[in-house]
């Protein structure tokens, strides 16, 4: 039989973001590349990720992560590299690599002389009691069937796991139409990022720290969740237990770098818990110990995904340079800097620290810290910006077009806006990943908020709205004013008109939900929204507006809906219902069955 | 005293889509004078059936503009008028009416026109649901349809207004000031309008107005009845109808089945009272053909008029003796599904002195003056 | 139980062609291109098998890491749902336990 063989200078094994990035530094510099990943298709972590990203227009920022997988594979595409997709490599024999096709059912030896190891990590379990369950599933899991698949799990989610992958998760389980509960944290502050947690908290989804799940409920499938308080030394507190009903709880409590490849390549691996736990020691360049292999990603340091292309980089080019001999010095050179920016603020600190016991210094601060306190000219349209943290983000002052925005010299530096220049063109708004500015503008009468808006269906104007807070709580009803529609990126900004002073509270809203709608014609379902729009609109005669809601046109015959909808045209016109045209009530006055009719001759 | 170019005697679908296509090709010195609401003539009574299975070649045109012009009425104005192609099964039970049929299929299919003959056993094996007995054979029409005649009205008034036409409701005409065979204005119960023309289209009314204007207009009105039933989930996408069974039936975008048929024995006037023998015989009839609707209720039943010219062909074009009188009238079962194209046509006529999409000259009144005239066979 | 998400903010979720498959003998609609696990759930079969001990077990980590979507596919058991396509007309059974080995015998 036919042997599967290949040969490659660099085998890169994983196709995420790392491993696409290294793959395409190689090629770039005349490397002969192949690519392994077990995946439905390459992309990594990437092809699931619906959100947008942080970083700098360089680094894809402000893209959602499935459209920067795209970038990247068509790149690989355009460089000819070679791809295998549904293909594990489950060994490094000491004669061959060994990969797994799965769709042919057949192995293939690789022989190589280059390794870049790009695995990235696997999502950690948590114990509890009846953790087996199902319908407890990894937050990546839900992810992929949400993102990649279409499907939706559940309907009542409950999340474990403050990060941002459970931020993320949460923010994107509400946008795929199920609800999220809580979440539940064991520290006692928000791992993840202040605008991601934001997001979520306006939205009315609590974050419960110090909180931790105990059990989950259910035989044969979950029903629900037993949570409760912990004290300073995580010890669950018995008396602070309760049940919540959920059917999919969502472990989101962190991931672990898949070192067993590079375990079998017998490259040094250190134990470091503020880089995930177990990973191979490597120098500047990502050379591990053995001198032809490389890593990247997270697999290197459970990182992200703008880390794990710039080290993809580096490392491609480290390699680039082994085996051409050309001098690529400069260009990694570029991506360490740009790694350095990226881990310089405080959410670095834990990397820095974690690097600095390999021997990795990377420097810290260097960035404008200071928020800003003024709210802007009250009257004028302007955005506000609500991002208070040192994070390595920009797209806001890089797409301004009157350059309003600036974060200070530095991409960690918190953004000011220069409320002078702004001339309220919501750009900002619609670029920024955090979704964390809004625009505003107050009136004599009422206020307008513009918010960023992710969700279906997208509000129409004139259409009524529940206003809530930066905390969620609901604190009255506005009006949508204006719409827009940003086909591009998805981001929309819906302007809400509400009472003056409201404006500096108000940073989300929600639609009525069916229960809250106030029914006039229960038959057709007939708003009174409906009814209030459509005389807007121009109805005005009783009877054009029964024809054009259908009101009265189901099996009541308009019994419970015409004298409502009379009062409300009546209302709005000022006029009384009498003046309003006369009815006519057509036969029969209840259905009536044919089958009634055609035994009406029987004696 | 106000004043206008053009004043349109009827706010139903016929004059709501004049009023919109002359508003369209730049007239916008129009207005409509409606005596009740929009649609509270025969449009927002009738079945909303969209049909261009006809015998005579001319209505196939027509119909065929029609149907182009109803696949961007959401387009044009803006309304969704719940327009569904999903076809019209024309149902022969009668070895003479298939002959028919058959060479009408000919015709058609010479227009362009996408139909199909069906064998009783086709029909049953695409819609179990139909009970075949005595069918002796089917035509089925992919492309017609139907749509909702009161959002169809709305839309044309609504797309009119915001170009600039004036709508008057509650609003009769109750007179047409002619001086010298010559148009002057109209007195209505709004006082006095000035115009130099004036169209006719009040449908059920037709003849009256023709009388105001000096103008002979051979219509009759024949009360028409038809009834809807409640809802049931949609399985039925098609207009039924027979002509020698005489009925037709369609189910709404909301699920309801509505369903008519003529009465020979109808005394010509305006009548909107219904009678229950209607619903007997309709019953009896439409049970054994629709078995599905047995256990079925109907919810309101109500009339409105078909508008009978000699020829059932409607009547469309300017007074050769009356200077600036001009009508489109005598729709009898198909002026909805006419209105798109027949106001197109007017309003290019008056516009730009002729169609430009379809030939309109045919239903001239002069067709009817004297000699023998083909009738149209196809109608309920 | 259909649980696909119908209107998505950001993701177009193409409606390609379906297949069907059998669980348990039951024929569900599952889309071109998924695999075993997307359709299960997406089908509201979230069991898909027990362990020794009797324990359901359902899908964890949806990338082939975790071993807990073992079914019965053909006959052939311990596949993996998450990592496996649908075919047409598949037999999808939930694994007890342990598979049954399987062989063909040659000719
Ligand atoms: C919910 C969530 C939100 C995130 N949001 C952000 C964000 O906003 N910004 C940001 O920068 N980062 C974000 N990240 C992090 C980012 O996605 C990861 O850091 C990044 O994807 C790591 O890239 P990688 O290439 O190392 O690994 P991965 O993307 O995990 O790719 C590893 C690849 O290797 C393949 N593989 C593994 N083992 C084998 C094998 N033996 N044989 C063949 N192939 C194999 C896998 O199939 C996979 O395709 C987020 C992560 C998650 C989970
Ligand atoms: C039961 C039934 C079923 C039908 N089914 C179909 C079908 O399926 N498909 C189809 O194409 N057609 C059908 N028709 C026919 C269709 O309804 C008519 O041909 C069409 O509506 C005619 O439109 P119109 O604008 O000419 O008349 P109308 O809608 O009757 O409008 C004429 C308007 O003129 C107004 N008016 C009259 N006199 C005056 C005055 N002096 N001053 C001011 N205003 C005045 C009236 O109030 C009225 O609103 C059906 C008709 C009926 C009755
Ligand atoms: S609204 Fe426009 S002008 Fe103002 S800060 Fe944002 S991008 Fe700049
Ligand atoms: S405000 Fe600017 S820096 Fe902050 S998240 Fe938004 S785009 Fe990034
Ligand atoms: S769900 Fe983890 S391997 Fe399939």
């Amino acid at each position: 039989m036919d042997r599967a063989r290949v040969k490659a200078q660099l085998l890169v094994v994983g196709g995420g973001p790392a491993g696409l990035t290294g793959a395409i530094a190689a090629a770039e510099n005349g490397v002969d590349v192949l690519v392994v990943d077990e995946g439905l298709e390459p992309g990594g972590q990437l092809v699931k990720q619906t959100h947008k990203f942080f970083g700098h227009q360089g680094f894809y920022a402000s893209k959602r992560g499935f459209e920067i997988a795209k970038i990247l594979k068509d790149k690989v595409k355009n460089l000819g590299i070679k791809v295998m997709s549904q293909t594990t490599l489950v060994g490094f024999y000491d004669d061959c690599a060994v990969a797994y096709d799965r769709e042919n059912n057949r192995t293939i030896e690789i022989d190589y002389d280059y390794v870049l190891l790009a695995t990235g990590a696997s999502e950690r379990f948590l114990i509890f009691k009846n953790n087996m369950l199902p319908g407890v599933y990894g937050a990546g899991a839900v992810q992929t069937l949400m993102n990649q698949y279409g499907v939706l799990p559940g309907e009542d989610f409950l999340i474990v796991g403050a990060g941002n992958i459970g931020l993320i998760v949460a923010y994107q389980i509400m946008q795929a139409g199920g609800n999220v509960r809580a979440i539940v944290e064991i520290s006692d502050k928000v791992g993840g990022y202040e605008v991601h947690a934001n997001k979520v908290k306006r939205m009315g989804i609590p974050i419960l720290l110090r909180h931790t799940i105990v059990e989950a409920i259910g035989k044969g499938r979950v029903k629900g969740a037993v949570i409760a308080r912990v004290d300073e030394n995580y010890r669950i507190i018995e008396e602070t237990k309760r049940e919540i009903v959920v059917d999919t709880i969502c472990l989101a409590v962190g991931l672990q770098p898949s070192v067993e490849l590079a375990n079998q390549l017998k490259v040094e691996l250190v134990y470091i818990p503020e880089l995930g736990g177990y990973i191979p020691r490597r120098d500047e360049n990502m050379r591990t110990s053995a001198s032809n292999v490389f890593v990247a990603g997270d697999l290197a340091a459970i990182e992200e995904a703008t880390s794990a292309m710039a080290e993809g980089y580096i490392a491609g080019y480290a390699i680039a340079q082994d085996i051409t001999g050309k001098d690529l010095s400069k260009e990694m050179e570029r991506y360490r800097e740009e790694l350095n920016d990226l881990r310089r603020g405080p959410f670095g600190e834990k990397i820095r620290k974690g690097l600095r016991k390999m021997g990795i210094d990377v420097p810290s601060g260097g960035y404008r810290e200071e928020n800003q306190k003024d709210f802007g000219p009250v009257g004028k349209l302007r955005a506000v910006i609500e991002c208070y943290q040192n994070i390595p983000c920009n797209p806001c002052e890089a797409v301004c077009p009157t350059n309003a925005i600036d974060t200070g010299g530095n991409i960690n530096g918190i953004p000011h806006i220069n409320y002078e220049k702004c001339v309220g063109c919501a750009m900002c708004v619609m670029k920024c990943p955090g979704l964390a500015i809004f625009m505003v503008q107050e009136f004599d009468e009422y206020s307008v908020v513009g918010i960023p808006y992710e969700f279906e269906p997208l509000p129409e104007k004139g259409q009524k709205v529940i206003l809530m807070d930066r905390g969620g709580k609901e604190v009255g009803e506005g009006v949508v004013h204006r719409v827009m529609v940003n086909k591009k990126d998805k981001t929309h900004v819906v302007f809400v008109a509400m009472e003056r002073g409201l404006e500096r509270t108000v940073r989300h809203f929600r639609l009525p939900t069916r229960e809250e709608e106030k029914i006039v014609c229960r038959c057709e379902e007939v708003t009174r929204e409906d009814v209030e729009k459509a005389i807007d609109m121009g109805f005005t005669d009783f009877e054009e507006l029964r024809r054009y809601l259908r009101i009265g046109m189901g099996p009541c015959g308009g019994r419970t809906c015409r004298l409502l909808a009379a009062g409300i045209l009546a209302r709005k016109l000022g006029k009384s219902i009498e003046e309003i045209s006369p009815m006519t009530l057509r036969p029969p006055s209840i259905p009536l069955p044919f089958s009634a009719i055609l035994r009406g001759d029987e004696k | 005293m106000k004043s206008y170019k053009i004043c349109i005697i009827g706010g139903g679908i016929i004059g709501s889509s004049i009023a919109y296509h002359l508003a369209k090709f730049g007239e916008k010195n129009v207005a409509v004078f409606e005596k009740s609401y929009i649609s509270s003539g025969s449009t927002g009574r009738c079945g909303g059936g969209i049909r261009q299975q006809w015998s005579a070649r001319m209505n196939v045109r027509l119909a065929m503009r029609s149907v182009k012009l109803f696949e961007r009425f959401k387009e044009d104005t803006g309304f969704d008028i719940e327009y569904k192609q999903g076809g019209y099964l024309l149902m022969a039970y009668s070895e003479d009416e298939a002959a028919r049929f058959e060479k009408n299929v000919k015709m058609q299919k010479e227009e362009g026109l996408e139909v199909e003959i069906l064998s009783p056993k086709m029909v049953k094996e695409r819609y179990p649901y139909i009970n075949t007995e005595r069918l002796v054979l089917a035509t089925f029409g992919p492309t017609d349809g139907h749509a909702n005649p009161h959002l169809a009205n709305f839309g044309y008034i609504f797309a009119a207004k915001k170009l600039g036409v004036d709508v008057y409701t509650h609003t009769e005409v109750e007179d047409i000031d002619v001086v010298n065979k010559k148009i002057m204005g109209i007195n209505t119960t709004a006082g006095y309008f000035k115009c130099d023309v004036v169209i006719n289209a009040a449908g059920g009314w037709s003849g009256e107005i023709g009388k105001m204007a000096g103008v002979d207009i051979p219509t009759t009105s024949y009360r028409h009845q038809i009834f809807v039933t409640e809802a049931l989930e949609s399985f039925f996408p098609f207009m039924a109808i027979s002509f020698d069974g005489n009925f037709y039936m369609r189910q709404t975008k909301h699920g309801q089945f509505i369903m008519g048929m003529g009465d020979p024995d109808e005394k010509p006037g305006i009548n909107r009272d219904v009678s229950f023998r209607f619903e007997r015989e309709m019953a009896e009839k439409m049970v054994k053909i629709f078995p599905f609707l047995e256990n079925t209720r109907i919810i309101r039943h109500w009339a409105g008029c078909y508008n009978m010219s000699p020829d059932a062909q409607p009547i469309i074009g300017c007074s050769k003796d009356v200077e600036g009188f001009c009508y489109a009238v005598g729709f009898s079962g198909h002026g909805f599904m006419l209105a798109p194209a027949v106001g197109e046509a007017l309003a290019q006529k008056l516009i730009f002195g002729r169609p430009k999409e379809v030939e309109i000259d045919f239903l001239d009144i002069d067709r009817l003056k004297g000699k023998s005239f083909e009738v149209e066979g196809n109608v309920v | 139980m259909e649980r696909r998400i119908k209107n998505h903010p950001i993701l177009d979720f193409e409606e390609k062609g379906y297949v069907t498959i059998y669980f348990e003998g039951i024929p569900i609609k599952a889309k071109e291109n998924e695999t075993i696990a997307s359709a299960l759930i997406a089908n509201g079969f979230d069991i898909f098998g027990f362990t020794e001990k009797g324990r359901p077990r359902g899908f964890f980590c949806a990338i082939g890491k975790c071993s807990s979507c073992l079914v019965v596919v053909d006959g052939v058991p311990n596949v993996r749902a998450c990592m496996t396509k649908v075919r047409d007309g598949m037999k999808v059974e939930r694994q007890v336990g342990r598979g049954k080995p399987t062989w063909t015998e040659p000719e």
